[in-house]
């Protein structure tokens, strides 16, 4: 029985860090967090984790990690074998891969943007996603070991039916392209150039598609939950100016980048029902970055729908205490 | 709560400035695919590093300063010459050792140098422009005056003591500088990873408490975007930035290598899929910012420019013997 494991050496480096002063995890992070993450999977018998081979060092350091420790109930590692290209590509071919080989569940290591790339490809098969950065809203800021144990129990069948949940999704159809996918956020923005990718600037954004409208996160969701906290699904058009503006709020675009942004209104989008987007000349953002360069009268539309499925951390480690507690007594 | 001003977006860009850095990054390919060229006859001496393939991240990065803003080259230096200013032509003469070079032919490709325009110099020490514009930024900084200075360093070069002993004097100085490491795949002919410890350059600003960020170097808007504000911070006085650029070099380290390094058909791939010229075109004309034909008269003008700098330096004339030690050495 076998996992998969997605750690992107690409992410958290973005112009964030410059403009906003979100930090940059780097690639030893993520190799101690992928060692960390394979001493819970073992814990809990998984016997084998595939993982997409990752430059930029993150092997090479896990490795040596693997090598000068003792050794421990650990799973056996083994790397996809399979070219680079140091683009989103690679975690599309290394997923659909690990789906292949029949993996029980995928963790994945990265930001919202690497998240949208592996459930693109990962149809049913759960991811437990681990945020390796400040800037992220599906992933979660959480300690490996425990995820590695939540995800192996999943993975073993030793989980209870409410440690998997479904994701909302939003879907991006576009006339003469494959349909697209966002977790977190669709954003219309008028820049004609997806540039640096970081939607960092307030006055360039046009419109707003959130799957959960959460005041609590950092980016783009934060805006749509303080206009509608914990809705699921909402639509935002931003004011051009203030005059225009129905309401003028606070929102945290991004760690460190607090600003205001003024909304001309927002409704909740209907499950399955294609809103169009405004014809705008510039770029969509999909999870924060901007992704497609668009003139406005390419037509495009955007629908909430359901996502991947994914693991429930705090659900999984209290369903297997309480099955634990069940075996003691 | 304060909101932070965002600068322009890249977006407003003009069309004159659009075409602009599509001249800066076509003459640098052509100069660069003409020496490719005319190296193989023989005909110019010394060694010459081809800087094809990397256009964006100059031009990216050198269409936000003013002439009297300093750059720090490498010893991949004419693309950073080019996008800096300097004259073609006087180039075109100095890599074929005349005396109507830039330097009078006394320095060849590797010390191509321009002050009047900004352009510290080539440099054939590996790691020698950062502690260079930590210089002109110290000196900036005491006389009171808003210039910025940009080092170009490869990701060989971002090994060297004199590239870390330069992040940490900018950071301790505060200096308006900003650091841009060209990782084009392959130190000499060594990948990054053999060569650098598991950590990403980027990270490396970390330590020095700058702020590090990594983008596309074959997307000409994403470095302009990332330089842009990196540029504007030193300006302020928000002190230095290491901005790391990944791409790839079209050519070999240095005219001659067998490139058994690479594999096979990576070139031909990265020239079909990741070219910073076609992309930027057809992004252009896509969006409507430009038109197909204005592009086309650029690359005629530009073929007529590299023809006539190449033919003037074959004509030029070698510097007399009796020339040998002038221009060499300086009393300060």
């Amino acid at each position: 029985m076998t996992v998969g494991i997605v750690a992107n050496p690409a992410s958290g480096r973005d112009i964030r860090r410059l403009v906003a002063g979100a930090s940059v995890f780097g690639n030893s992070d993520k190799a101690a967090m992928v060692f960390r993450l394979l001493a819970g999977l073992g814990a809990a018998g998984v016997e084998r984790a595939l993982m997409m081979p990752a430059g930029d060092g993150l092997s090479r350091t896990l490795q040596r990690q693997l090598t000068s420790r003792a050794p421990h109930e650990r799973p056996a590692l083994v790397e996809l074998a399979m070219p680079l290209t140091s683009t989103a590509s690679d975690t599309t071919r290394a997923v659909e891969r690990m789906c292949a080989e029949g993996v029980r569940a995928i963790v994945v290591l990265g930001g919202d943007g690497t998240h949208r790339v592996v459930a693109k490809a990962c149809g049913d098969v759960p991811i437990c996603a681990l945020s390796t950065g400040t800037n992220n809203v599906f992933p979660e800021m959480r300690e490996a070991t425990i995820a590695g144990i939540a995800a192996g129990l999943v993975a073993t069948g030793q989980a209870g039916p409410g440690a998997v949940r479904r994701a909302p999704a939003l879907v991006l159809e576009r006339d003469g392209a494959a349909p697209d996918l966002a977790l977190v956020d669709v954003a219309v923005t008028s820049e004609p150039f997806v540039g640096a990718r970081a939607v960092w600037r307030p006055d360039t954004l046009r419109e707003l598609f959130v799957t959960v409208a959460d005041p609590a996160a950092v980016g783009l969701s934060s805006l749509a939950g303080m206009l509608a906290p914990g809705t699921r699904g909402l639509h935002v058009r931003l004011a051009r100016d203030r005059a225009q503006a129905q309401v003028e709020v606070q929102v945290a675009l991004a760690p460190g980048l607090v600003t205001p942004i003024a909304v001309a209104g927002f409704e909740a989008l209907q499950p399955g029902a294609p809103v169009p987007l405004a014809a705008t000349d510039g770029s969509i953002a999909l999870d924060g970055e901007r992704e497609v360069e668009r003139r406005g009268e390419d037509g495009a539309t955007v629908r909430l729908a359901d996502g991947p499925l994914r693991i429930d951390v705090d659900a999984a480690m209290r369903e297997h205490a309480t099955s634990v507690q069940r075996r003691a007594r | 709560m304060s909101a932070v001003a965002p600068p322009p977006a890249t977006g407003e860009l003009t069309k004159d400035q659009l075409l602009e850095a599509y001249r800066v990054m076509r003459t640098i390919r052509e100069f660069e695919e003409r020496l490719h060229t005319e190296f193989a006859t023989g005909e110019i001496p010394g060694f010459v590093h081809l800087y094809a393939g990397e256009e964006a991240i100059a031009a990216g990065v050198c269409t936000h300063l003013r002439s009297d803003d300093y750059v720090a080259s490498t010893h991949r230096g004419h693309g950073h010459s080019i996008a800096k200013g300097c004259d073609v032509a006087a180039m075109m003469a100095e890599i074929y050792g005349k005396r109507e070079g830039i330097c009078h032919g006394k320095g060849g490709s590797m010390h191509i140098a321009d002050l009047s325009k900004g352009m510290l110099g080539a440099n054939g020490i590996v790691g020698g422009g950062p502690p260079l514009v930590c210089g002109v930024g110290l000196t900036a900084k005491v006389k009171g005056t808003d210039q910025v200075a940009v080092s170009f360093t490869g990701d060989g070069g971002s090994n060297q003591g004199t590239f870390l002993e330069s992040l940490n004097l900018a950071a301790a100085w505060h200096l308006p500088v900003v650091f841009v490491v060209e990782n084009n795949g392959y130190a000499e002919s060594t990948s990054p990873n053999f060569h650098q410890a598991g950590v990403d350059v980027a990270k490396r600003a970390d330590g020095f408490g700058l702020p590090g960020i990594s983008v596309d170097g074959f997307d000409f808007f994403a470095v302009h975007e990332a330089a842009g504000e990196a540029i504007r911070r030193a300006r302020e006085g928000g002190g230095a930035t290491l901005i790391e650029c990944k791409g790839m070099r079209y050519f070999g380290h240095f005219e001659g290598d067998q490139q058994t390094y690479r594999a096979p058909g990576e070139v031909d791939d990265l020239r079909r899929t990741r070219d910073c010229l076609a992309a930027f075109s057809r992004r252009v004309t896509e969006a409507g910012l430009v038109d197909a034909d204005d592009l086309a008269a650029v690359d005629a003008s530009v073929k007529e420019l590299i023809d006539d700098a190449v033919a003037k330096a074959k004509a030029g004339a070698d510097p007399t013997p009796d020339e040998v030690i002038t221009d060499v050495y300086v009393s300060y």
